[in-house]
């Protein structure tokens, strides 16, 4: 894929995650009730609706943080060997951060 | 002499980090470009401890509540804010940017005529309206999430 590929990647995933996460807060924390006691954590870790919301999230999230982080690293000049480097270094550490973040919400869901 | 250079050798950044804050007579985008980053890695930094404190969920309802009591201290509540604010400055800015960067904002082609216009100022007006919303928002959660909240 070539840069503008990626960058076109990075507008898809931001608009993304604005209506996902708009969502999440709406819904989770400026309604009424309270979001964060484990009465209502429970039900909504049984909702497959919430389930796709969060693994949603990750995937749009981890993309666009990962390559917001590497458009601010690249500006400090890099020869080409160390950029490859580093988009393998941030794949690796994207997927490694999605393996465990998506564990959560699976594992609520099942048990 | 080689007339151009090789294209896989970077310029070197010789401002840094610096650059981000003050390289001569920087306009209002430039520190929105700055805010942009700034609110980008704080989100992400946000992102990485929401993360963690989701993991304590998998330790069941007494691990889950310890955390949660952890957290509920005004101090937390203005981190929280300031996430919210910095998500409200990231959103609208980033839209801004799409819209520019895929040219919706340019508007018509117009002849030279003198005194001109350059396009950042044509595009100023979007800015203005981005920043009074961006306002807007803030103090409506300020408002509605911190005080009535509270």
């Amino acid at each position: 894929m070539r840069e503008t590929h990626f960058k076109f990647l990075q507008y898809l995933t931001g608009i993304g995650i604005f209506f996902l996460v708009g969502l999440h807060l709406l819904i989770s924390h400026l309604g009424s009730g309270e979001p964060t006691e484990w009465s209502s954590v429970s039900q909504r870790a049984t909702s497959a609706g919430w389930l796709t919301i969060y693994i949603l999230i990750l995937v749009f999230g981890i993309y666009h943080v990962m390559h917001g982080v590497r458009g601010i690293i690249l500006e400090f000049s890099f020869p080409q060997s160390a950029v490859k480097t580093l988009n393998w270094a941030l794949v690796v550490i994207g997927i490694a951060i999605f393996g465990y973040a998506v564990y959560i919400p699976i594992n609520a869901y099942i048990v | 002499m080689k007339a151009t250079r090789d294209i896989k050798t970077p310029l070197p950044n010789r401002l840094g980090i610096k650059g981000w804050a003050w390289a001569g007579r920087y306009k209002i985008e430039r520190y929105l470009y700055t805010l942009h980053r700034i609110t980008g890695v704080g989100l992400a930094a946000y992102i990485f401890i929401h993360l963690i404190a989701n993991g304590f969920r998998l330790g069941g309802e007494d691990s889950w509540e310890g955390i949660m009591s952890a957290f509920s201290n005004p101090g937390i509540k203005f981190g929280e804010y300031l996430v919210m604010t910095a998500f409200i400055i990231h959103a609208l800015n980033g839209g801004r940017l799409i819209l520019q960067h895929m040219g919706f904002t340019l508007g018509k082609p117009k002849p030279p005529i003198y005194p001109y216009v350059d396009s950042m100022r044509r595009r100023r007006p979007l800015t203005w309206i981005m920043l009074a919303v961006m306002a807007a928002l803030a103090i409506y959660v300020l408002v509605e999430f911190v005080i009535s909240g509270a």
